[in-house]
Order: C-alpha cells, then structure tokens, then sequence
C-alpha cells in the first residue's frame, strides 16, 4: 500500500450499499488501490461487483461509507474526477441511430474535449480497434465482438488514468478475449485498472490484485500471490516414463512413506497428495529420490486445478461455512 | 491488421500487441482544456436530434396534422355547401384547444420518458463520463421543452394562419397580436408541462406509473377545476377564451401573470428535480 494516503487511486471505507431498504447489495467494503495496481474483481453473480463499480464511478450513492478517487470524494456531480476515468460496462448500450465516428464524437464530447483533442483522437482510436471500415455504419448492426472494441475506443478516448471494466471478455470470442487480454497487459504498464471478471483465468493472466466478494461482504483484499498463497499445495500430478514395474515399485514405496496421503498410478500418470504437517518441498524431494532410485524419469509435473481459482473457491467455501461466526472477521474468529 | 477480419465483425486478428500499443503510446504532453459547458451541449443537441427522429414524436405530428386537416375541411365544407358565416378566431381557438389538450397527452409520455426510460445502461454510457447529473438533467430538460415548444408553436401558428386565409370570407377577426399572444402563451404553457414532467421522471422509479401519475393530475386536476368558482381561471375556461384574445382582447397584466406563474412552476420543479436526480442511483 502506498504510504501516503494521497497517492490512492480508488479508496472505500466502510462503504455499504442497501437497495430501498430491500437488499444489501455491499456490505462495509473497504478497500485502497494504489497507482499501477490491476485489480480483479471476483465473486459470484450476485456478490456485488457491479454495484461496487458504480459505486466508485458515483452512479449510485452510497447508504453508509464514501468513496475517494484520486483522492476526491465520489459524487453523482463529481464531473472532473469522472473525466479521469474510463468505464466499460458489462453489456454496452448504445444510442440509437449512431456511427462509431458520432459516437466517439459524443463521448469526447460528453468529456468536454475541445474539436482539435476529440477529432484526431477518436480517429486514431477506430483505427486502433479496426473499425474502420464500419466507422459509417450503424453501430445497431454491430457484432457482440465490434461493440466490445467500440466500448474498449470509448472508455479511452479521454486517455484515463484508471479504468473500470465490467467483464470486458464477456460475450467475447477466443481471438477476440485473447486481444483484449492483451491490451489490458499493455494498458497495465501505465494505467490503473479494475477488472470484473468471472473467468479466473483472465484475471490469473493480467491482474496483480484481487478482490474477492461474496454476497456483498469483502472476503479477500490483497495481492493474487496473496490469494494463491492461501490454498493447500499439496496436490501434484506427475506423467512418468520408465520400466512399468519400477513405477510401480515405487508407488509401492512412495505409499509406505509418511505424509503422503494419497499415491495414485493411472496408465503413467501419478497423482500424489501431500500432507500438511510436513514442507511440501521436504515431500517433494523424497518423491524425487524415489523416483530417481528407481530410474524413472519425469516428463511432467504440475499442480491439480488453477491456482487462482482454487483459492476462490476455497475462500467462498470458507466463508459459506463459517456461518454466525462471520459476524468476525476471520483472523479473530480463528 | 486484416481488413476481413474486421468486415466479419470480429476482433482484430493478428497484430492486436501492436494495436492494443498504440492504444497506449505515451500521447504528447499536451495540456487539455476542457469545455464545461460541452456535456450539456452534446446532451442536448443528442436529445434533439433523437427525440425528433423517434416514432412517438413523428405520431404527435402526424396526428396534429390530420386532425387540424379533417377540423378545417369538415368547417370549410359547411362554409362552402351550406353557407354557414364563421368566424375565423372561434374557428381557430376550437382548433387549437383541441390540439393543445390533445398534444398534452404525447407530451406527458415525451417528458416523463426523457430519463426514466434510460435509467440503467444507456444512462450509464453517458453518467459515467464527464457530465454532472445537473448538466445531463438539465439537457434533458431543456431538450424537451424546447422541441415542444417549438413544434406547437409552429403548429398553432400554421393552424392560425391557415384558418384566417380558409375563413376569410367569414368574419376575418384574428388580430396579429392576439395571435402572437395566444401562440406564445400555449407553446409556454406546454414546455412547462414538459419541464415538470422531465422531473416526475427523473424522480420516479418507474416511467409508466410517472406518465399514469402525470396525465392523471393534468386531465383530472382539470376536470376537478371545472368545478371551481366562475371567478377561478381554470384551464378550460381560460382556452374557451382564446378566441377573444385572437380577436385581440385581452388583458396584458393578466396573460403576464400567467406566464410567470408558469414559468415559476416550471423553475421551482427544476429546482426539485435537480436536487432529487442528483440523490438517486441511476
């Protein structure tokens, strides 16, 4: 975290959003986001990512808590901080009856960017996206794949220095999820971003940070190291090559041994369990002379399961039973 | 970067690291200075041209004019065939009463509209960018009244002066300045109908129950006014009579009071409809 409190981009306290009296939709969320900082925002439907987003652009109010961005407080009327931002919402909407070239025009517009900034901006930026070609058409015959991109040129048009994009790879195909990993990776290195995301693996690819939540209530503020860290590394799968009879001898072996919980042998696939109690790489180098006293060679060795979706959901698992004891916060409840 | 990928309306195929780079190529310093009156402009002129394109405001004009077409050749017939002497201002006044209370009921669903029907995504394309709420409330709404105000101010000028030229055999009775006035005061009093129903929309959660709301109170509070003192100047009574004032008499004084009471109403609802938009979720 930056030491001066002034250098956060996104700061929330406590911030606590209920609908009409009728649902909590967030639930004291407090967070800080320093420059440079990829957050991805992660959690189920219905966890509260939207509303944390709109509630860090200031479309919607807050019932308790506040919002800084830049260090300003959030407003419905905070015009100035909001032209520092670019917003891509989950399923972009557009005007009836629009080009991409009026489009982009109004939203530099919208910016207050003078002609002589809008005009060779929001040219470069249909070029940028490859949307030349359809730069006179009308925006309502566009694919789920140009308005993305139309989306992407519209939240940069007024060169933000934080982004806010809601599932930017929803709807998306390969090729095209694949760009817009790709230009989230590039915008990494100068800007700041938030990303909402229900595809862990986009979000193991470009962010840093993570958030996890879970019906409204913040369960994971930190770094993705963070959040990988606090899953079991205890599950390896290993593909071996060697005389099948000394594979098997020592499967034979590695199930005699202490803290090995589970020694799977399928086809020349291994599939090794550790225990807790002792180092995972005490256990590993064991497994390793084993495998070498017996001349078996390693093609292969991965862990079972995506680190970083493991760890969500062991975290949403976590919280989910913890039940009444939720009421703490996890550190003091243990 | 390949032409046909983009034609089949997907994501650029090759070459996006060197798009996505010159997405993010350190622009030139250059210090921007903002307008901060462009927002309200782009709102504005957007609306209008929107508004002006959409289905509801083509019906509104298309109605006007057949029914103001069908009133005048019904009262030309009984001109021509039966000889019947009509004065060309109750002519025009009967026309323009029913075109204003008729007009009210697409201004109602026009205003209430303005924002309630895009609350939600559309809303947050444009109030996630550099707009304040007051700026985008107040282009709405002023968007509305003026495409109202205007569009019924041409109206009744057409149907004013089209009635003195087809009745002109009759008694020709309109006066310039009693036309003026009458022209003015309607197209005013239907953009106040406008502004305030801009802020029952923004301040409603739902459009249908803010139009329902709003012809209710302006239909209703009318009918309920017919029951008032002869001495109240109700709506119905003050369009009765329109016809004197395009004959020329009227009061200034009291046209003027009228004027202002509305252009009162219309500020004190803008004034509420700014503060409430600006303390809702959109």
């Amino acid at each position: 975290m930056a030491d001066d409190e002034n250098n956060w981009i996104v700061e929330t306290q406590h911030l606590t959003k209920i609908y009409r009296n009728r649902q909590i939709a967030l639930n004291d969320v407090t967070l800080t986001l320093e420059p440079g900082c990829v957050l991805g925002l992660l959690g189920p439907n219905g966890a509260g990512k939207t509303t944390l987003l709109r509630l860090i652009l200031g479309l919607h109010r807050p019932t308790a808590g506040y919002v800084r961005v830049f260090g300003r407080l959030m407003t419905p009327n905070a015009a100035d901080i909001r032209r520092r931002i670019g917003y891509i919402p989950t399923n972009p909407q557009f005007p009836r009856g629009m080009t991409p070239i009026s489009y982009l025009d109004y939203i530099g517009r919208l910016f207050g960017l003078p002609r002589d900034v809008r005009k060779p901006r929001l040219a470069t930026l249909i070029r940028a996206v490859d949307l030349l070609p359809h730069s006179g058409d009308p925006i309502a015959h566009f694919t789920p794949g140009m308005t993305a991109r139309l989306a992407v040129a519209a939240s940069l048009i007024n060169e933000p220095d934080l982004l806010i994009w809601d599932e930017p790879t929803h709807g998306l195909d390969i090729e095209a999820r694949r760009s817009m990993l790709e230009l989230i990776k590039q915008l990494a290195s100068e800007k700041t971003l938030i990303l909402s995301s229900h595809n862990l693996s986009d979000v193991d690819e470009v962010c840093n940070h993570a958030c996890v939540l879970n019906k409204g209530q913040m369960i994971f503020h930190g770094t993705l190291q963070d959040l990988k860290g606090r899953i079991r590394r205890n599950h390896y799968e290993l593909d071996v090559d060697g005389d099948h009879k000394a594979i098997s001898k020592a499967v034979g072996v590695l199930r005699g041994l202490k803290d090995f919980t589970q020694v799977v042998l399928r086809h020349r696939r291994l599939d090794v369990k550790l225990g807790e109690e002792t180092p995972n790489t005490a256990l590993l180098a064991q497994l390793f002379q084993v495998l070498h006293d017996h001349k078996i060679t390693v093609i292969s060795v991965r862990t079972v399961g995506m680190q970083t979706e493991q760890a969500y959901l062991d975290l949403v698992e976590r919280e989910e039973s913890r039940g009444f004891v939720r009421l703490y916060p996890a550190s003091e409840a243990a | 970067m390949s032409t046909n990928s983009g034609m089949r309306g997907e994501w650029p195929r090759n070459g996006h690291n060197r798009r996505a780079a010159e997405m993010t190529d350190p622009p030139a310093v250059v210090s921007v200075r903002f307008h901060r009156f462009l927002p309200y402009w782009a709102v504005l002129q957007t609306d209008l041209r929107q508004t002006s394109q959409g289905w509801l405001f083509v019906l509104w004009i298309g109605l006007m004019l057949v029914g103001i077409c069908g009133f005048y050749l019904y009262r030309v017939g009984l001109h021509q065939e039966a000889g019947l002497v009509q004065s060309a201002a109750v002519l025009c006044a009967e026309a323009l009463r029913a075109t204003f209370l008729g007009s009210l009921a697409v201004v109602v669903i026009l205003s209430v509209a303005a924002i309630g029907t895009e609350r939600g995504t559309v809303a947050d394309a444009v109030l996630s960018r550099g707009i304040s709420r007051h700026q985008y409330f107040l282009a709405r709404q002023h968007a509305r009244m003026i495409l109202v105000g205007v569009v019924f101010a041409l109206v009744s000028t057409g149907i004013i002066a089209v009635g003195s030229v087809l009745f002109r055999g009759g008694e020709a009775d309109i006066s310039l300045r009693g036309a003026a006035v009458v022209v003015a005061l309607l197209s005013l009093l239907l953009a106040v109908v406008a502004a305030v129903g801009v802020v029952l929309g923004a301040l409603t959660n739902s459009t249908i129950l803010g139009i329902a709301l709003y012809w209710l109170l302006l239909y209703g509070g009318g009918l309920l006014l017919m029951l008032a003192p002869e001495t109240w100047p109700t709506p119905e009574r003050e369009l009765f009579r329109l016809r004197y004032v395009l004959q020329g008499y009227y009061s200034s004084a009291y046209y003027s009071r009228i004027a202002l009471t509305a252009v009162a109403i219309a500020f004190a609802a803008t004034a509420w409809g700014l503060i409430g938009f600006s303390r809702r979720d959109v």
